[in-house]
């Protein structure tokens, strides 16, 4: 009686799983798929439908080569999407680091009045964001520059909300412990807080790096030239004439968030299972 | 309340940062954006950019588009994402694999998967291949009102894990004893989940839904990538029309569409906020 129930859960979650991961295995096999086959795939002029496809009909790096040999304009795109990206992260995370600390932690006027403000912005979309950020921009001299990304990008209520939650856990008696040392309140966040928000601080880290990874809003609004653009828009401006390299350039983008995923995904769980009190 | 005044001030110290980039960056712009929706030029006209906002229709369909997908897509998510993790939770032990394996969407960029969802969705693509098999007509998920139903497929696909991580870790919160009291009552499944899960992870059901909320608005990646400046007109969002207003930079236009757009969120937040309030007993 169990037995078959047991196997029936099981198949589900094999189904669950599989419709996570298909778009993306989809795109991985197809990268190694040969040009004539991607054609093919891709031209939707002939009237049939598509089938799926998972396995290339020869193995090729065909699409790799020309990405990283041929057409260097995309691994400029790649580079500015680092540049966009990289310092942003840092600032943010360092930024939101102090302020949660001080939200979490210590006791100052106006303090909760304070952070439902930051709430508040952090909730507003981008798309409102945007028209009061370009006016400052604007003053300051800073459109159509990098850093028309990476300062605003840099303040954001998110990482301190997150961070908030994670400091929270942290008891305060190993706090009051420490300030009875005679520990001063930098002392104690870098020797109690800091260590023991590995996993919110992984969290902030990959979520702000795929949130600016993925910028597409404000380079097309802050940026004349389009050689600043990262590489988040060219690829989904991709014309006919560049299928053969299209899924290998998608793979490319998608690596590096992978990889900070892979490594932080031990930690990844733990400030979750804090998220909710 | 007193506070001592060396702790405030360190507060102050380590807030100062966020404090100065987040006034100049957001607070003082938001102001100068109100005050710029009242003016055209240097004319005060009081709130008839917002009158001129309402009689345009371009304006009130991305209204009602992005009205019906934040309403639509949200409860979906959420719907789903809890059946999930009620499932997960049925498991005595779980791999990991199965948790990352359903946070890679969120990881994979955007623009990775165009090419992919194109395959998927287009008028010969897979899907619609699938639907002839069966019998049923193929739909053009790219110029019909199915384009909303493609792109809350989208949203609730690529949110659903992160979503399911937040609820699961909600569930493992609530105390097994109180379900096992139930069950001695003899309280069926479904009411041991609507009168004691559904209350108790409450506030994890408030930050998933803060969590929707933001992502929500961040699906118009999805839709420039596939469908440019000018989607067409059953995704027409709100995003877009404040996009395309940025290219002949109509400011109190856009001023007044952002105040707008910003009370429609705050709105939604109440709504959201007194209808938890009334439902939990908790606190």
């Amino acid at each position: 009686m169990k037995k078959p129930k047991l196997l029936f859960k099981y198949i589900l979650l094999f189904l669950i799983t599989l419709v996570f991961l298909f778009p993306v295995v989809y795109m991985l096999s197809s990268a190694f798929m040969p040009l004539t086959q991607i054609n093919t795939m891709l031209d939707f002029t002939n009237g049939e439908y598509k089938e799926v496809n998972l396995i290339p009909e020869k193995v090729t790096f065909n699409q790799f080569y020309q990405v990283f040999f041929r057409r260097p304009e995309y691994l400029y795109k790649f580079w500015n999407s680092v540049i966009i990206t990289f310092p942003t992260v840092i600032g943010q995370t360092l930024v939101s680091t102090l302020a949660a600390f001080a939200f979490a932690k210590l006791r100052f006027p106006f303090r909760d009045k304070l952070f439902f403000l930051y709430i508040i912005l952090l909730i507003l979309p981008l798309q409102v964001t945007l028209v009061p950020n370009y006016i400052v921009l604007d003053n300051l001299n800073l459109l159509n520059s990098f850093l028309a990304i990476i300062l605003p990008g840099t303040f954001t209520a998110f990482g301190i909300c997150l961070l908030r939650q994670s400091i929270k856990y942290i008891s305060d008696a190993s706090i009051e412990a420490a300030r009875i040392d005679g520990a001063g309140y930098f002392k104690i966040f870098t020797k109690i807080i800091l260590p023991q928000i590995k996993g919110g601080l992984v969290t902030l880290l990959l979520l702000c790096f795929i949130d600016n990874w993925n910028v597409v809003e404000q380079p097309l609004i802050y940026f004349d030239n389009e050689a600043m653009y990262p590489l988040s828009i060219t690829l989904s401006e991709i014309s006919g004439n560049d299928y053969g390299i299209i899924f290998a350039s998608g793979v490319m983008f998608m690596i590096p968030p992978l990889l900070i995923f892979l490594y932080g995904l031990k930690d990844i769980d733990s400030p979750f299972s804090g998220a909710d009190k | 309340m007193k506070y001592k005044r060396k702790e405030a001030f360190a507060a102050l110290l380590f807030i100062l940062p966020s404090l100065i980039g987040i006034s100049m960056f957001y607070i003082v712009p938001y102001i100068i954006c109100f005050v710029k929706s009242m003016f055209i030029g240097n004319t005060f006209v009081g709130l008839s950019n917002y009158i001129e906002l309402f009689e345009n229709k371009t304006f009130l369909l991305a209204l009602k588009n992005t009205g019906i997908f934040t309403v639509i897509a949200t409860a979906l998510l959420m719907l789903v994402s809890f059946l999930i993790a009620l499932f997960l939770n049925s498991f005595k032990k779980i791999s990991s694999f199965f948790k990352s394996a359903l946070l890679i969407p969120v990881v994979v960029p955007v623009a990775s998967l165009v090419s992919v969802w194109q395959l998927l969705f287009d008028d010969f693509g897979a899907v619609n291949g699938l639907l002839t098999k069966l019998g049923l007509n193929s739909v053009g998920f790219f110029n019909s009102p199915f384009s909303m139903v493609m792109i809350i497929i989208i949203y609730v696909w690529k949110y659903c894990g992160f979503c399911v991580v937040l609820f699961t870790a909600g569930l493992s919160s609530v105390p097994k004893e109180y379900y096992e009291s139930a069950r001695i009552d003899g309280a069926s499944r479904f009411k041991l989940i609507t009168k004691i899960t559904v209350p108790l992870i409450t506030p994890t059901t408030f930050f998933v839904f803060l969590m929707e909320i933001i992502y929500s608005f961040k699906i118009f990646r999805e839709v420039f990538s596939l469908f440019g400046d000018y989607p067409n007109e059953n995704v027409y969002f709100l995003q877009n029309f404040i996009n395309n207003n940025y290219y002949n930079l109509n400011y109190p236009r856009l001023s007044a569409a952002s105040v707008i757009l910003s009370l429609f969120i705050i709105l939604l937040l109440l709504i959201f906020y007194l209808f938890e309030r009334k439902h939990s007993f908790t606190q």
